[in-house]
């Protein structure tokens, strides 16, 4: 759990510095911060699942 | 005509006040900003940066300095460079010898390598925003 937590603090702070020194309204920045945090979690799960099957223990 | 209006455009210099404010924003993560009365941004770009710094110290992580002799030490550059743009504490860190103590018996130390890193390659961006408002070309 806590490398999990500790992944989405990671997640969260790149998203603001992404978000914010992206272009275009207030608007588009917040979503754009949003997308890349949750993008972040989501690749992170899908290679965490990846990794689960692969034989490299 | 769209040659001339080239021309014309490349030979607008960058203000001095510019290269100043990307100094100080590198120097110390927000201070670009803070400089430039860009209030929000320097408690967010500056909060983020010293937030994964402390983090990433916190963590049990490393900072990089190149130690190594031939090949070995390109191998440590690239860490290094990250590293260093968190500025002045990088160089704090540097002279009173704290954080580049390996602390790979901790869970979480490649976590705190990680924060470490980025915390410099995000500060490197701060530091090109404030370049960018001061010369003008972001608001």
């Amino acid at each position: 759990m806590r490398h999990v937590l500790w992944m989405a603090v990671f997640a969260g702070l790149t998203g603001i510095v992404f978000g914010v020194v992206a272009k275009g309204t207030d608007r588009q920045r917040v979503i754009y911060g949003l997308k890349v945090f949750g993008e972040f979690i989501a690749i992170a799960f899908v290679l965490g699942w990846i990794l689960y099957f692969l034989p490299i223990r | 005509m769209a040659a001339k209006s080239i021309e014309e455009t490349a030979k607008v210099e960058t203000p001095r006040v510019a290269w100043l404010m990307g100094l100080a924003a590198w120097a110390v993560p927000g201070l670009g900003h803070v400089l430039q009365r860009k209030f929000v941004r320097a408690v967010l770009l500056g909060g983020a940066v010293w937030a994964m710094f402390f983090i990433g110290l916190g963590l049990g992580g490393h900072l990089y300095t190149v130690t190594d002799h031939g090949l070995g030490a390109l191998v440590q550059l690239l860490p290094m460079s990250a590293n260093v743009g968190t500025g002045l504490l990088y160089l704090a860190c540097w002279l009173t010898n704290s954080g580049f103590a390996e602390q790979a018996h901790r869970v979480t130390y490649e976590y705190g390598n990680t924060f470490l890193l980025v915390a410099g390659l995000l500060n490197y961006l701060t530091a090109l925003d404030a370049f960018d408002i001061a010369a003008g070309r972001k608001q």
